[in-house]
């Protein structure tokens, strides 16, 4: 049988190196100025959002659903959305490498550069 | 099955999709998908630890398909299904290698399967592998919500253990 402590220690361990990564995932400066719009893993729309003088709203019709997005001042978010859970709009506007994600409706919004961990590491 | 084992199964269960329904009435503590603190499970870690892994299993997988038809999101259940085997299949790994007072390590290490679980479910669904992404900021929920419901789990079973064999 293993210690109590030693359980303690690796609980302790995955946990900060989660909180690392995460901080890492989350405080990671925004380059890219590009947002992609994934329905079903497929590229659905390409959104320059340096080139967004005015506030912009669209809807994008999954097949499983509706969402509809805003883009304002540079920045991209799902104000509205007919899924049972509305996990996307609390998820408010994009940032960092973290991606809007609408599982209903199999939709994704992430930054163009923003490659995963992969890019954190890099 | 006899009548004795039946009514406590489906007392738990009952336990469990209640304090599944008045979690799911709190507000979200954060915006990232995900992240909750699945109290429900008190009664999974404390039933397998007791009655065993048949018990645990079938007290979960009736909490499983109630609670997403109480919460009106079958699609939910899809998620919480993969999460919920992983879940499972870790606290019967654990349960062979934990003394009685370790209870509570096998409720984080579950605790963090079914994160896996979920996060590799949305890949599957979204056709979308950065979503990986998402996974140690659900670690660090997993391993807190893990070790709250894995201590509630353990006094639970300290306490009243006993009467639930």
């Amino acid at each position: 049988m293993v210690k109590t402590k030693t359980w303690i220690i690796i609980i302790s361990a995955i946990f900060l190196l989660s909180l690392v990564f995460s901080a890492l995932i989350w405080l990671r400066p925004q380059k890219a100025n590009v947002a992609e719009i994934y329905v079903d893993g497929e590229l659905y729309r390409t959104v320059d959002l340096s080139e967004a003088n005015e506030d912009e709203t669209f809807t994008v019709d999954t097949g499983r659903g509706v969402n509809t997005v805003l883009v304002s001042a540079g920045k991209i978010r799902v104000v509205d959305a007919d899924c049972p859970d509305g996990v996307c709009v609390k998820s408010g506007w994009l940032t960092g490498s973290a991606p809007i994600v609408c599982l209903p409706h199999r939709l994704v919004i992430k930054l163009a550069d923003s490659g995963g961990l992969d890019a954190v590491a890099g | 099955m006899d009548v004795r084992r039946l009514a406590k199964d489906g007392v738990l269960t009952a336990l469990a999709l209640g304090i599944f329904v008045v979690e799911l009435q709190l507000p979200a503590l954060t915006p990232i998908p995900g992240v909750k603190p699945g109290l429900s499970n008190i009664v999974t870690v404390a039933a397998m630890f007791t009655l065993g892994p048949a018990d645990a299993g079938g007290i979960l997988a009736c909490r499983l398909l109630l609670g997403a038809l109480f919460a009106g999101n079958m699609m939910a259940l899809l998620y919480s299904a993969a999460g919920g085997t992983l879940a499972y299949v870790t606290l019967l790994i654990f349960r062979r290698v934990l003394t009685k007072n370790q209870i509570w390590v096998a409720s984080v290490f579950a605790a963090m399967a079914h994160n896996v679980g979920q996060v590799l479910t949305a890949i599957a669904v979204t056709s979308t592998p950065s979503i990986i992404v998402y996974l140690p900021v659900l670690l660090v929920s997993g391993v807190a919500a893990g070790l709250l419901t894995g201590l509630a789990a353990q006094y639970t079973v300290n306490r009243l253990g006993k009467h639930l064999k």
